[in-house]
């Protein structure tokens, strides 16, 4: 008991101050408010915590207000905005009425619920196969070429999104394209001119396919990443209980990686709440009946389209980032409510 | 902060021309009911001519009084036309008044580049507001000059501008009674198609619908398609829909569809073209995946792998896809079918329009450098050097020789003008309401086969009436 106890002392003494290793009980108030001003301090302050606060307000909260005070407002976006007129929630009123941005809300909904869940779950198998797919004896590892297949399946997410787009509608292409290419070589001749890209049925899950083939890799390695942290005692001990290679993957491997998987879920989502770039380059219009628009689209649309109508173009803006909130509101409630908050430790 | 910048853009400007006199007109053209009349006009130059000492040249060739030595900035839209014919205009201005430098700058897009610089009260002097990222003339009309001031203006040869241009080719860039744009480039659409090709099948373009489809019948024999199209282009059978509607009903479907009256799409004359259009859908006529396939490499499969034998487009399709065509294809324009042989305007009637619009923004640094480059586009030797570079008539008259510069294109544009007459008609709304992305989607799903006749007048009365409706949008002036 005493033994530990002085332990304590010491070494809570020993770091903040050293020197005055008598006074510690005579004045304890003056030590918690922090010592005095020294210009280290005061220096250390400035730039770590100054500099970051004033540019996230000035670069983040602030043109965040400014969007809500637009989204009030009729600005067309070439005269000062002083000349525009308060509508108040007009533009909001008009979006909740508007089967074409209700529609792609309803889109950019579909892509937040589907690309997080076949990206991850896509994702979270490779990373699993890749390091601990290999043979049940000797040391846990992946299967054979796990390196190979890491370095390859990384390849898209290096590729920027627009090239990703445009490479994919090159290979979507009706009548020169490879995908339908080889469908009508193997001899499936419904496929000849058929327009992936061009077909309501088709479009969306299309586009979703070509988003997830970039992302794949890129979440792969982050659990491959996680899942490397986890010391390797840990699987030699549920290995020696008996537990198969499946069991192994969801009962130790899934729950010990839960926090990446919850923030990998986030990033995705907003990923898919915005869209832009995958969308805008596959299906630039929309999308056959506006199967594939997105909030962003229309937002630019909105904004540049020919009527330029920037006030409801925030008011968009707005919409779109409280449901992005919403979203990440959404996955951490699941999270908690299944149990995520009771991490198991390692 | 908006404020002080907006005022010194005033200020620049007013320093610009050496008098106050801009900033009266800057006041006057931001007032819809006072158009400058034409005496108004001179009666500023001429005031502006006396009050202005530092600005030396007085006479016919400096109407607008530009300072020199002074800078004017030219932001020009890049797309078809390329940026070349500008700097060509811009060093006619070089030339004219020694000491005056011209910037052309490219763009694409020009409403993304420009915003701030509206805001901040400093545009550019001079803009070719076109292509898809154009700045809606709605969003900026009162911050423009009055182009009537250039109009009237003689040009470098000394003949009056007004008198040099196409009869209509000023009416497009009248918005609420004021000249805020100048659009430069004019436009004839029809149906194009290789003469060569036409004549070695023993074809004739067809005048009708109905010999349309003979000729979709013929072609399916030849193992080709009538028609194709791309995604991004689709609205171009919108375009032919109209015209050929238009030609067949007469003007009231024009009025109908540009005053965005309800049930417009549901006039007869537009029902018995989508009527006829769907037929063709449905007959196969049309190569199917163009709501898939990127325009131009549609366009190529018609001009260099011609799949199929008809494209309608403006008369840009020839410089547009002029690496990628069949040698020897003979690219020429002819009006759209009518519906009938009794259509209330002659087969010859045609959609041709000015387009590539020009503003010269109020607040510019140097507003009569603005309004002296659109001079010099405007004079017989710019116009005639755009017309021999990129094949294409502008607005100004008579700068195209009987050879056409022996471009087949460009010589069926002039006959088509030719035969046309007064036949000669166009229409605002889709363009000026920004429509384009809405009716292109609508007609990729109607090409497709996805959408009949009563599902297609539906959804383009959805975009017509989604803009009708929303008093966000101020509307034009009803049409006549």
């Amino acid at each position: 008991m005493t033994t530990e106890s002085t332990t304590k002392v010491e070494g809570g003494g020993d770091i903040p101050a050293a020197p005055a290793a008598g006074p510690i009980p005579a004045n304890p108030p003056k030590r918690r408010r922090g010592g005095r001003w020294t210009f280290d301090k005061v220096s250390f302050m400035a730039v770590f915590l100054g500099v970051p606060l004033i540019i996230y307000l000035g670069l983040v909260i602030y043109p965040f207000i400014q969007a809500v005070h637009y989204s009030f407002t009729n600005w067309r976006g070439f005269e000062p905005i002083s000349q525009a007129d308060y509508v108040w929630f007009d533009n909001y009123i008009y979006l909740f009425n508007d089967p074409k941005f209700m529609q792609a809300l309803g889109n950019n909904i579909l892509l937040a619920i589907f690309l997080p869940l076949i990206t991850i779950i896509l994702a979270l198998v490779l990373a699993i196969v890749i390091t601990m797919g290999g043979p049940s004896h000797g040391n846990v590892r992946g299967i054979k070429g796990a390196g190979f297949y890491r370095v390859v399946s990384f390849f898209p997410y290096v590729i920027p999104g627009i090239v990703i787009g445009f490479m994919w509608r090159l290979l979507l292409d009706p009548s020169a394209g490879f995908v339908n290419g080889i469908l009508t070589a193997i001899g499936l001749e419904q496929f000849e001119n058929f327009a992936w890209l061009g077909d309501a049925r088709t479009a969306m899950p299309v586009s979703m396919f070509v988003i997830i083939w970039g992302f794949v890799g890129f979440y792969m390695l982050l659990f491959i990443a996680a899942i490397k942290a986890v010391p390797a005692e840990i699987y030699e001990a549920v290995r020696i209980d008996g537990a198969g290679r499946f069991v192994t993957a969801v009962r130790v491997t899934v729950p010990l990686i839960r926090d990446n998987i919850q923030t990998a879920y986030i990033y995705m989502g907003i990923m898919a709440m915005d869209a832009f770039i995958y969308m805008s380059a596959l299906n630039p219009r929309g999308g056959p009946q506006f199967t594939t628009l997105v909030m962003s689209q229309e937002l630019f649309n909105t904004a540049f389209g020919g009527n330029n109508l920037w006030g409801r173009a925030s008011a968009m803006g707005v919409v779109l980032a409280g449901v992005t909130l919403a979203f990440a509101a959404v996955v951490f409630l699941v999270n908690r409510l299944t149990g995520g908050k009771d991490t198991v430790k390692y | 902060m908006s404020y002080s910048l907006q005022r010194r853009g005033f200020l620049k400007g007013a320093l610009a021309a050496g008098a106050l006199v801009p900033l009266a007109a800057c006041a006057g053209g931001g007032d819809p009911e006072e158009t400058p009349t034409d005496a108004a006009t001179t009666e500023e130059t001429t005031s502006q001519e006396t009050t202005s000492e530092e600005t030396a040249p007085t006479d016919s060739n400096n109407p607008f009084g530009l300072e020199v030595p002074s800078e004017v900035e030219a932001i020009i839209f890049n797309g078809g036309y390329g940026i070349a014919y500008a700097e060509f205009a811009g060093g006619i201005v070089e030339k004219t008044h020694d000491g005056v430098t011209v910037s052309v700058s490219p763009t694409t897009q020009v409403a993304q580049e420009l915003q701030p610089r509206f805001t901040g009260g400093n545009p550019p002097d001079v803009i070719d507001n076109a292509g898809a990222g154009k700045i809606g003339l709605g969003a900026i009309v009162d911050q423009l000059e009055d182009l009537n001031e250039v109009v009237d203006a003689p040009n470098l040869e000394g003949t009056p501008i007004r008198d040099t241009l196409y009869a209509g080719a000023l009416e497009p860039g009248i918005v609420s009674g004021k000249q805020v744009a100048l659009n430069y480039v004019l436009t004839v659409f029809g149906l194009w198609y290789s003469a060569s090709l036409f004549e070695e099948n023993g074809w004739t373009p067809p005048k009708t619908w109905d010999e349309a489809l003979e000729l979709g019948a013929k072609a399916k024999e030849a193992g080709k398609y009538l028609f194709l199209w791309g995604l991004e282009a689709a609205d171009y059978y919108g375009e032919m829909a109209i015209t050929s509607a238009i030609k067949e009903g007469g003007h009231e479907v024009r009025t109908a569809l540009d005053n965005l009256e309800p049930d417009c799409w549901s006039h007869p004359a537009i029902q018995d073209v989508l009527t006829k259009i769907k037929e063709c859908v449905d007959n196969g006529y049309f190569k199917p995946g163009g709501s898939g396939t990127q325009f131009t490499a549609a366009q190529a499969s018609w001009s260099n792998a011609q799949e199929a034998l008809l494209y309608p487009s403006g008369a840009w399709i020839e410089n547009e896809m002029k690496e990628q065509t069949a040698e020897d294809f003979q690219m020429t324009g002819t009006p759209v079918p009518t519906v009938s042989t009794s259509s209330a305007l002659p087969f010859e009637a045609i959609h041709s329009a000015a387009d590539e619009p020009y503003i010269v923004p109020s607040q510019g640094a140097n507003v009569a450098g603005g309004k002296e480059f659109m001079r010099a586009m405007l004079s017989q030797e710019a116009a005639a050097n755009f017309a021999e570079t990129i094949l294409s008539p502008t607005i100004v008259k008579d700068t195209i020789p009987e050879d056409a510069f022996g471009s087949t294109a460009l010589a069926s544009q002039i006959s088509m003008l030719g035969g046309a007459g007064d036949d000669i008609f166009t229409w605002r709304f889709n363009a000026y309401y920004g429509m384009g992305p809405d009716h292109v989607q609508a007609w990729n799903s109607f090409l497709d086969g996805q959408l009949d006749v009563a599902a297609m007048t539906q959804a383009l009365q959805d975009v017509t009436d989604r803009v009708a409706n929303d008093d966000a949008i101020e509307k034009y002036d009803p049409v006549q």
